[in-house]
């Protein structure tokens, strides 16, 4: 039971660590919520503009959009994990971190936390200023039922992060990969548009990844928009997502942690 | 323990054979110290010696060891295996006869590494809050967490520094930071590279003084510096990496 308390503390310490950085950098979270504003001006205009079939309103894609920017700063948190190892590898705490007894492995899960948490607090700020200042209608009897849903959402995509961390401890690279990534995800998961647009075979590639399950049942949670598919398939499949990829990126990580203390190029940056 | 000396005219000692060590736990048990190199290689490029080529070092409860040679001889790498940091090519670094590999938890809990350089810090945090991360990070228990803390800001004379952020320190407090946490929990082996780099004569007093500390409690330090003269202290044995082996100083 000790035990646990202590690594618990380790996990909130290594959280704490990230806030009192953020926190030091004081015009850090204005600037953040000013691009949002912005970004949500952005599509508030363009929805002005465009009639997509599918749609009933500008305000309906509206809210179908900003589910999906909302999204998507969540789900880029886990992608941000690999940077912040470089982070780490550059100032030489990686090592420090290899060093202690809470290990590398936990402390690149605890890394994540606080950039979860925080996209987390943003997506609902986004939200929040949609409702306030663009007239956003969310849902109110199914949009508490999002934060959970958002939860298993990350759990879904943490392994990404975790995968591509293993990635940078071997070619010391933080977003090697990441940036097409998240394009990638945004074009065939339906960030801006309804995959119904896409051809037929990118329909399909879009139905196999678990971003288009995720803004899916996102956006039917917040602003009500129909399920393509059920809403227990679509969990399922994040949750089929979580518990067979995030083994499989703790071994990556551990490997490639490994390798690099075989090879000796752990220390290198 | 162990009951070999380490002696400057031997400094490859006899250890049971590979096929021993592997079989007969006990018997590497009993001839266990604080912190064992057998055999230790490494070599850094396929095409290049081997940096360090079977290389041998015990460390003695409540002992000193004092390691020099030229730059680049290898000194860091040593220090890297025996720290657990990375891995050697042959051989094995022991901690009481159980290796990083084995037990990497009890492994750092005994070990603390200081590395050469002024690298290892978060510049945006102040003095306080890195040893409390770095507390945390270490697991010390939640009872004696704030005690630890406390303990080392008094120790390394931090108190006037607690609040400062540590890239607004001059490279001597930084080091001085550096230093302290590798004391932080009272680690058995403790492995120092180039620990006087940019120390005053304060500083280099407060480190002989955590040095002597862990030598007081039977643990075992390891200090490696290109030159040994002008460290004004005594070591319990003193050595040479030279070609990759260890030669009486």
């Amino acid at each position: 039971m000790n035990d646990a308390v202590t690594t618990g503390g380790a996990f909130v310490a290594v959280m704490r660590r990230d806030l009192r950085i953020y926190l030091s950098y004081r015009t850090r979270l204005v600037s953040q919520l000013l691009t949002s504003l912005l970004s949500l001006t952005l599509f508030y205009y363009v929805s002005r503009l465009v009639h997509v079939s599918g749609f009933g309103s500008h305000d309906a894609y509206f809210g179908f959009v900003v589910v999906g920017i909302s999204l998507i700063s969540v789900i880029y948190s886990c992608f941000s994990i690999p940077d912040l190892v470089r982070q780490e590898l550059m100032v030489g705490t990686f090592d420090r971190l290899l060093l202690s007894p809470f290990g590398a492995i936990r402390s690149v899960l605890a890394m994540a936390l606080f950039p979860m948490l925080y996209a987390f607090v943003m997506a609902g700020l986004t939200l929040g200023l949609g409702c306030l200042v663009f007239g956003l209608h969310l849902h109110s009897a199914t949009a508490p039922l999002s934060v959970p849903a958002m939860a298993l959402v990350l759990l879904a995509f943490l392994p990404f992060g975790v995968l591509f961390a293993a990635l940078t401890v071997v070619v010391k690279q933080g977003s090697v990969g990441t940036t097409w990534v998240i394009a990638l995800l945004s074009i065939v998961g339906g960030l801006y548009f309804p995959v119904t647009l896409l051809p037929h075979w990118v329909q399909t590639t879009a139905k196999l990844q678990p971003f288009t399950a995720a803004t899916d049942v996102l956006r039917h949670l917040l602003v009500d928009t129909p399920l393509n598919t059920s809403m227990s398939a679509a969990l399922l499949k994040l949750a089929a997502f979580a518990a067979v990829l995030l083994p499989l990126s703790l071994l990556a990580l551990t490997s490639a942690l490994r390798f690099g203390q075989r090879r000796g190029t752990i220390i290198e940056y | 323990m162990s009951s070999r000396s380490l002696m400057p005219a031997e400094p490859v000692l006899r250890y049971p054979a590979e096929s021993d060590l592997t079989q007969q736990t006990g018997a590497v048990e009993s001839a266990a110290a604080p912190l064992c190199l057998r055999s230790v290689s490494k070599r850094w490029r396929k095409d290049q010696r081997r940096v360090l080529d079977r290389l041998d070092l015990a460390l003695e409860p409540g002992t000193a060891t004092w390691v020099g040679g030229r730059n680049g001889v290898g000194k860091t790498t040593m220090l890297r295996i025996a720290s657990g940091l990375i891995e050697p090519d042959g051989g094995r670094a022991e901690v009481w006869g159980v290796s990083a590999s084995e037990n990497r938890a009890r492994y750092q809990r005994l070990v603390s590494f200081l590395p050469a350089g002024d690298r290892g810090l978060y510049a945006r945090l102040s003095v306080r809050h890195q040893l409390e991360f770095w507390a945390r990070i270490a697991l010390v228990p939640h009872t004696r967490f704030r005690q630890t803390v406390g303990e080392a800001i008094d120790k390394f004379d931090l108190g006037e520094l607690s609040g400062r952020r540590v890239d607004r320190l001059s490279m001597g407090q930084r080091q001085r930071l550096r230093i302290a946490m590798t004391f932080l929990d009272h680690p058995e082996v403790v492995l120092l590279d180039e620990p006087l780099t940019s120390l005053d004569v304060e500083g280099a007093a407060l480190l002989h003084a955590a040095v002597d500390e862990v030598l007081a409690r039977d643990g075992a330090i390891l200090w490696c510096s290109p030159g040994g003269e002008h460290l004004d202290r005594q070591f319990d044995s003193r050595w040479t990496l030279e070609r990759g082996r260890l030669v009486a100083a």
